[in-house]
């Protein structure tokens, strides 16, 4: 499936005020000032208008519109000794992103594999059915960019059910998915057929992203996976304050815990709240033990998890190169920097030194 | 109804085994759930106290025993404690069963020895259970068991009865210090006992649980004594939440204990990083 229409910026903003007048959550990076700082962030817009898709990368992933960042699993209510249990629903409200980052969208569809492996999770899942992403190509890039690294690219339609891509006075747009063209048939007449291809790939970025990191997955992954007791990772993460910024702001990130929260005396929620694998507790056994003892191999795992251990268990990396954990970390811990290490590494010693 | 939704139980009844180790017996609150509810040795479920959390146990009675299951705990921490604090008759909740199990159809006509320190004879006396159910499936059945000291046997009454089996050899030790006067058991650690059983591997499977300091201490003397490292099984235990291989806890480089786990051979183990 491949429809190509295009799109002016007017219709765009025409097509968004269709569906909240439709009652469709319209998710879409909003700029945000706070005490004169700006910030993007995505977040559902009540008129087009507060949408900006010109500005820099939202400084937090779109994975909370899918999975959020705390969660009801079900409520309980406690009589003397019997307890009720009320489900939640697991079918959402249709949700529309508009002007999600590719690397964003790509990340969507990796998770899918975890979250559909042999118990399907219903509320992955019905978040996933109820929305539908319409990705935008990625315009402008900073140096902590390495999307070309892990496979992906500025343009790259994964994860997307329609992907614009900016042209003279508006979007050049591919329908992708069957999603994608439900969404078409009911907004056709804002989305004429283009005439043509006149779709430009956006190659000059694809380019300054890739001088920023130059590295074969495969050789990283070959590295990983045979030095597990390297000097690197103590070194690495003398650094690393453990504080989990980094997992927060992942698109791929997805550990989480589950706890009881009382609601009064006589019933509360069970919720799954995200979690990080950087934080001691995460691994801690009741006993005191805990197999993750330093942030060494805490720090570790994040990178293995990520380089070796998703690509073993699901076929791909579990990193779109979107650079947030780069930007966000306090301690200046840089995975641009790090992957580059591993790949120089890799390439002096060859992956099974 | 979501897969983090556990189904409730009820207590039956509860055995304590020791001063902090006690045994719930649970049956499904929907005797539909309880008539459909399957598992196999080895497997664990997820334990819910409503307000405290859920907690990772295996499930400590056989398969062979329809009905009910049973939960063997110590208090240790949130949700333990908070268990200590039910009654018979009081709900609890549970997911499962997860995770893989023990063989035991690759077992069926072999000799089985069975080595448990502490509390780790609960997911081990299912099995032994399972199989003394099937007995005549099976030939001889070896128990080696060790506590910190006699106060920290569990399962005492059970112990008492394979001990009177004549098809069933028990062996028993306490930690130097642990005895009373009138022990009739060993004195000293599992893995001396296990030395000095010296059971044979000739058509044998090892099934060993116990605390990591018995279980890195035994698995090299049963190597030695001439088990493959393919026949000698043990669970781990490492922290879980939602025990269906998405909550990224568990992991010991790419296995995940609650999937492919939790029941692994001793080949395994040594392919394993060092992170259980």
């Amino acid at each position: 499936m491949n429809t190509r229409r295009t799109l002016s910026t007017a219709d765009l903003g025409a097509l968004v005020g269709d569906l909240i007048a439709a009652g469709t959550t319209v998710v879409a990076p909003i700029r945000f000032v706070d005490q004169g700082r700006a910030s993007i962030e995505y977040g559902p817009v009540q008129s087009p208008d507060e949408m900006d898709l010109d500005g820099p990368q939202p400084s937090r992933s779109l994975k909370e519109a899918v999975f959020p960042p705390t969660e009801v699993l079900f409520r309980w209510r406690q009589a003397k000794s019997a307890v009720e249990i009320e489900e939640v629903p697991v079918s959402f409200k249709e949700t529309v992103v508009v002007g999600a980052r590719p690397c964003d969208a790509a990340a969507l569809e990796i998770l899918d594999r975890v979250m559909g492996w042999d118990f399907r999770d219903e509320l992955w899942f019905g978040r996933r059915q109820a929305t539908t992403v319409l990705a935008l190509a990625c315009t402008r890039c900073d140096e902590s960019c390495f999307c070309t690294a892990v496979g992906l690219s500025p343009a790259s339609t994964r994860g997307a059910d329609w992907f614009l891509t900016p042209v003279e006075g508006g979007f050049e747009v591919e329908v992708l998915t069957l999603k994608g063209q439900a969404l078409l048939e009911r907004h056709k007449a804002r989305c004429p057929e283009a005439e043509g291809s006149t779709t430009k790939r956006v190659a000059d970025l694809e380019q300054e992203v890739r001088a920023h990191l130059d590295v074969r997955p495969d050789r990283i992954r070959a590295w990983l996976e045979t030095h597990f007791d390297d000097a690197l990772w103590k070194r690495l993460a003398l650094r690393c304050h453990g504080c989990g910024a980094c997992a927060f702001v992942c698109p791929t990130c997805h550990c989480f815990d589950m706890v009881d929260e009382p609601d009064g005396i006589d019933g509360g929620a069970r919720r799954r709240n995200w979690d990080t694998c950087q934080s001691a507790l995460f691994t801690l056994h009741g006993s005191g033990y805990n197999p993750r003892k330093d942030q060494a191999a805490r720090f570790r795992q994040r990178i293995l998890h990520k380089f070796a251990i998703y690509p073993k268990r699901f076929g791909e990396v579990l990193c779109t190169g979107c650079g947030r954990c780069v930007r966000v970390c306090a301690a200046g811990m840089d995975l641009v920097a790090i992957l580059a290490e591993i790949g120089r590494t890799a390439a002096e010693r060859g992956g099974s030194a | 109804m979501n897969l983090y939704q556990p189904h409730l139980v009820r207590i039956e009844e509860m055995v304590d085994e020791t001063l902090d180790t006690r045994t719930f017996k649970l049956s499904f609150e929907h005797a539909a759930v309880g008539e459909k509810f399957d598992f196999k040795a080895g497997q664990f479920g997820e334990y819910s106290v409503f307000g405290a959390g859920e907690c990772t146990f295996c499930i400590a009675s056989p398969p062979t025993r329809k009905g009910y299951i049973e939960a063997s705990f110590k208090v240790v921490g949130k949700v333990t404690r908070a268990m200590r604090r039910l009654n018979v008759g009081d709900t609890m909740g549970f997911r499962g069963p997860y995770g893989n199990h023990f063989p035991l159809d690759q077992m069926r006509g072999k000799n089985l020895l069975f080595i448990a320190g502490g509390i780790g004879l609960a997911p081990v006396r299912c099995v032994i259970w399972n199989a003394l159910d099937l007995r005549d499936q099976f030939q001889d059945v070896t128990i080696i068991y060790g506590a910190r000291s006699v106060a920290d046997l569990v399962y005492q009454r059970e112990l008492e009865d394979w001990a009177r089996r004549s098809d069933v050899r028990l062996y028993q030790c306490v930690d130097p210090g642990g005895e009373t006067p009138d022990w009739k058991g060993a004195v000293c650690f599992v893995p001396s006992l296990v030395e000095k059983v010296a059971p044979s591997p000739h058509d044998a499977y090892a099934i060993v649980c116990g605390p990591p300091i018995m279980i890195t201490f035994t698995l090299p003397l049963l190597e030695k004594l001439g088990f493959a490292s393919d026949r000698v099984y043990t669970t781990l235990e490492n922290r879980m939440k939602c025990g269906l291989g998405k909550c990224g806890r568990c992991n010991i480089g790419s296995v995940y204990v609650c999937k492919d786990g939790p029941v692994f051979t001793a080949a395994q183990l040594k392919t394993l990083p060092p992170e259980y």
